[in-house]
């Protein structure tokens, strides 16, 4: 028997290689499903018959899918944070709000006091107000965000998991009450309140190039789509290196981890400042697609929502968290609605199917965990080690002691 | 209390150029006393063992060394620094490596990546660095892979650079934490407990192999053990602890031969020492 | 214990900070609060005082949220995070049986025998329900990285948000009180009809429960698992049946608090559990988890702080009042996790 297990243990393919071949292979699915969405909704589809047009506007607007991407950046920030480190934050839509809010900020009319206006590269220069180019605000956001990050974390990222569950989540209820008290702090209106900050600066592909409307949801895509990329690829390659590396150390075995020379709280503010960061520019897109930015969008909700793409995609693994982001945030704005019309229209009846989100949702996570808690999209090593089967401590030995005739 | 001959060890002397100096040690657990005013040192170069029933302190002791509690009294001074009370990572890349009793490896990463986990101090890329692959980086990380393979070839399993640890046999996991505690470029190696599951070829095997790893990585080595074979062949010096307290110390045939050492290891009708 | 092992060790300057700067400023802060204390006091006594009788109707509406929390932690280290929402739909179920069904909503003998009547059978739906959930969402991940069942409470909770919607609509519902409005002046001191009637229902709760635990053997049950849960297997102790006793009570406490929130107030909200279940935490840690008698004080005294803060001259306000409570609770967390009447505990590799 032993014999059998040291025949029945393959090595596995050499690691890195196989990272690097499925890694290009995702990155070609996607890069060609992106493109091909814009070549399909920029030209194609208005030249289809229009019960065509109808059903995809009822089913896949453009406007959904650009929103969808929005959820996507969230959650790649997300997952370095809940699925490289392993540090369950409750409370992340406290960056998305942190980075919106910064946006209406230096990209609107809204700080009026600067008579004059402050702008760099602005479509509206000259207005009172900060107005910066958008890609700067980007920065600043997520600048920003990290610094935010790095603040909550300092002095909470010490505690067990579910203490920390629950300070990010007082985090995430806080912030949002700030934003939303915040039309006087002392005297200053900081906020706006419930009234929020809209509209926002148009913003433009290039500085001094020509701003986007609120119809050029077809550029919009774009940009949305490589601002993703862009969070994917810092993603991959930090994962990659040493902070990588620390992160995974840190998931599996915290002590170990800090006794090889890891060091925990440094590491761990790394993962949460990138996290914010990325959750920042999610905050300024989100912003924009919506061209406002008001204290009722940031809701408990949303952290679950993104756990829930995180955890339904594959902890750790990215693809799989943009696959499972993709999917919710459709279901969640789209599918369930229209799911729900085309229900009622048929059966006759007046189910209010968007109301039954929370259910869905929380039971996702309920069944997540108890029957496939690695989610959909494992990252290849959880497959790879799962597909051994348990050896005991004493199984091991014997099958060592095979070999130890030589 | 016997004392020793080599490089003296006694509380409060501290020998020229020791490798790691423990003085007066003292560790409390609330109301319980697990190790009291335990002095002890590494000789540079030297293999030491720490011996003793169970629940002597022995492994108290081993996480004072390497930082993961504070002693309540006393100094640790790692070749000329103190390292007392400093954090666990600190003391690590200052060059204090250890394997664990039951194994700790991280499962879910490659042999090589587990080796390289213990490089992280020794790297200085940054974020920006690593993000854009900057030439610095890249070549960095090229030079830890090949390091770490040596480490792994040094340790004889090098064929396993790219499995999983988990899926590793029992054997060649004992010897990838060795990899993996390597990877500090130590100049002290604690181990504890490393032949447990072993059979005696593989316990002799081992001996060998420490004696390797102390001419060929220049580190000065202390054990945890209870096989007594090993310990006798191993050491240079034993140290016994009972009940938190240093009870001997001297070479394997001193402490053989010592009734009080025996006295312990075959318990009294009293009660026994129940901190570890 | 909340903090990681490796803290029991760090590096000096950290060490510093914590052993002389950080209950200094703890200290800062305590002082700092009774001076805001008593700068009310004197201003406003008689403000003061109702505002601290509302502030103890409250507390003990927290506490017996807070012991659920404090009860289930106190087992399985486990925070339910579904808890608070299970206070929700206690109020909920309350307010559709008792007004709904049994039609009382006026202050006659018989729409108190009601009131008691479905005071009893909201703990017990509560206390099954938590069993429910125990059994089929918990259980199987006892062993599972403390990542799982934190993501499982989650989900939970967002079910009974689910429910609770459905049941009460997505706005505010108010409903006709069987407890009279007004209470016993003494000057311009009133002790609300209502406050009598919580502690009425709590204290004798209270006094159960601590009944329970300390003298019954189910209560030796809980707390040998509490303390080692293998260990108590291996000396025959059913640790299923006893995590799910354990349940039980803490949702059936968590159904009184949802009957007497009902009784309060007059509202129900679908969202109340969330708000309400983390102050109801805060409290439980404030009071040291796992202690009962703390889950009681912490509950008592955040209850007095959220009513200084919403209703004396010199407050936050309203609006703030959940944010300092939150505040308090990371504040806490961070600083002393072991809270009020907790020991620090350094856990042995």
């Amino acid at each position: 028997m032993a014999t059998e297990l040291a025949q029945g243990r393959q090595p596995a393919p050499n690691a890195a290689d196989l990272g690097g071949h499925h890694q290009r292979r995702w990155v070609l699915v996607f890069a060609v499903l992106a493109l091909a969405v814009y070549l399909f909704y920029r030209f194609l589809l208005p030249n289809l018959p229009d019960s065509t047009q109808t059903t995809f506007q009822g089913w896949l607007p453009l406007l959904s899918v650009n929103e969808a991407l929005v959820w996507v950046i969230a959650a790649v920030g997300l997952n370095i944070v809940v699925g490289y480190a392993g540090l369950l934050d409750l409370g992340f839509v406290a960056f998305w709000a942190i980075g919106g809010y910064t946006a209406g900020w230096i990209m609107s009319s809204f700080f009026y006091q600067v008579k004059n206006g402050f702008s760099i590269f602005s479509t509206a220069s000259g207005q009172p107000g900060i107005h910066l180019n958008w890609w700067l605000v980007l920065l600043v956001a997520g600048l920003f965000c990290a610094f935010c990050g790095i603040i909550i974390g300092a002095p909470t990222l010490r505690l067990k998991s579910d203490y920390l569950a629950l300070v990010t989540l007082g985090f995430g209820e806080i912030i949002p009450q700030v934003f939303k008290n915040g039309e006087s702090v002392f005297g200053f209106n900081l906020t706006n309140g419930v009234k929020g900050i809209a509209p926002l600066d148009e913003i433009t592909v290039v500085p001094g190039g020509k701003s986007l409307g609120p119809f050029d949801l077809e550029t919009k895509y774009l940009l949305f789509v490589g601002i993703a990329a862009f969070c994917v690829f810092v993603s991959l390659r930090i994962r990659e290196g040493r902070l990588g590396r620390a992160w995974l150390a840190i998931r599996e075995d915290e002590l170990a981890a800090s006794m090889m020379g890891v060091p925990l709280m440094r590491s761990k503010l790394a993962a949460y400042a990138v996290g914010a960061f990325m959750g920042g520019l999610a905050g300024v897109v989100y912003a924009v697609h919506v061209n406002s930015v008001f204290s009722d969008q940031f809701s408990f909700s949303i952290s679950i929502i993104l756990l829930a793409m995180v955890v339904l995609g594959g902890m750790g693994n990215v693809w799989g968290v943009i696959v499972g982001a993709l999917l919710l945030a459709w279901f969640n704005s789209t599918g369930l609605p229209q799911f729900g019309d085309w229900f009622n229209g048929q059966f006759n009846t007046e189910v209010n199917f968007p109301s039954y989100n929370f259910l869905i949702f929380g039971s996702l996570l309920v069944l997540m965990m108890l029957f496939r808690r690695e989610g959909f999209f494992p990252e290849t090593r959880t497959r790879q080690v799962l597909q051994e089967p348990e050896r005991t401590g004493l199984e091991s030995v014997g099958a060592d002691l095979e070999g130890v005739t030589s | 209390m016997t004392d020793t001959s080599v490089a003296g060890a006694s509380a409060g002397a501290r020998g020229a150029g020791d490798a790691l100096t423990a003085t007066g040690v003292t560790v409390r657990f609330g109301g319980l006393i697990a190790v009291r005013d335990v002095s002890f040192s590494i000789p540079q170069g030297g293999i030491v063992s720490l011996i003793g029933p169970n629940g002597a302190g022995k492994t108290t002791f081993f996480n004072v060394l390497t930082g993961l509690y504070k002693p309540h009294k006393g100094r640790v001074v790692l070749g000329d620094t103190d390292v007392t009370g400093r954090s666990p990572h600190t003391i690590a890349s200052m060059g204090m490596a250890r394997t664990f009793q039951n194994i700790r490896l991280f499962g879910l990463m490659t042999a090589t990546e587990n080796v390289m986990v213990a490089m992280h101090s020794h790297m200085r890329s940054g974020l920006l660095g690593t993000i854009f692959r900057m030439p610095g980086q890249r070549h960095e990380e090229h030079a830890s892979r090949e390091f770490a393979h040596e480490l792994l070839d040094f340790v004889g399993i090098g064929g396993t650079a790219d499995q999983y640890a988990r899926n590793l046999s029992y054997g060649d996991q004992r010897r990838l934490e060795v990899a993996r505690a390597l990877a500090l470029k130590p100049s002290v190696l604690l181990l504890d407990e490393p032949t447990a599951g072993m059979n005696p070829q593989e316990s002799a095997r081992f001996v060998d192999f420490v004696h390797r790893v102390r001419d060929e990585k220049q580190v000065s080595v202390l054990l945890i053990e209870h096989d007594m074979s090993v310990v006798m062949r191993v050491s240079e010096r034993i140290t016994v602890l009972d009940q938190g307290e240093k009870i001997a110390e001297g070479g394997p045939d001193e402490i053989r031969s010592n009734p009080r050492v025996v006295e312990a290891y075959l318990g009294r009708t009293g009660t026994e020492g129940s901190a570890r | 214990m909340a903090t990681t092992l490796v803290e029991s060790a760090e590096d000096r300057p950290a060490r510093l900070r914590r052993e002389r700067v950080e209950p200094a400023l703890g200290l800062a802060l305590l002082a700092g609060l009774g001076v805001w204390l008593v700068v009310n006091l004197l201003h406003a006594p008689t403000q003061f005082a109702n505002v601290a009788l509302a502030g103890l109707r409250t507390g003990a509406i927290y506490a017996l949220i807070a012991l659920g929390y404090t009860l289930v932690y106190g087992i399985i280290e486990l925070i339910n995070f579904a808890h608070g929402d299970l206070f929700m739909l206690g109020s909920v179920f309350s307010s559709i049986i008792l007004v709904n069904w049994f039609g009382a909503g006026t202050n006659t003998a018989l729409d108190w025998a009601k009131m008691i009547v479905v005071l009893l059978l909201v703990m017990a739906l509560c206390a099954g329900i938590n069993i429910i959930v125990e059994r089929f969402a918990y259980r199987r991940l006892r062993r599972a990285p403390k990542l799982a069942p934190l993501i499982t409470a989650v989900g939970v909770s967002f079910i009974f948000q689910w429910f609770g919607q459905k049941l009460n609509g997505s706005a505010q519902k108010n409903w006709p009180k069987v407890i009279p409005e007004g209470g016993i002046r003494f000057g311009s001191i009133q002790l609300d009809y209502s406050t009598i009637v919580v502690l009425l229902v709590t204290i004798p709760l209270l006094l159960v429960l601590t009944g329970i635990v300390q003298r019954t053997r189910q209560g030796k049950a809980m707390r040998a698992t509490a303390q080692d849960q293998d260990a108590a297997r291996l000396m025959g102790i059913n640790v299923d049946r006893t995590i799910a006793f354990t349940f039980a009570l803490g949702g059936a406490m968590a159904g009184a608090a949802g009957l007497l929130y009902l009784e309060t107030y007059g509202t129900t909200r679908y969202d109340a559990g969330f708000q309400l279940g983390l102050i109801a935490f805060t409290a439980a840690v404030l009071g040291g988890i796992g202690n009962l008698t703390g889950a009681v004080t912490g509950g008592v005294l955040i209850g007095l702080i959220q009513g200084f803060n919403d209703g004396l001259p010199y407050g936050f306000g309203q609006k703030w009042s959940q944010s300092v409570v939150f505040a308090l609770l990371i504040l806490l967390m961070v600083f002393k996790p072991e809270g009020i009447l907790g020991k620090p505990s350094v856990e042995k590799v």
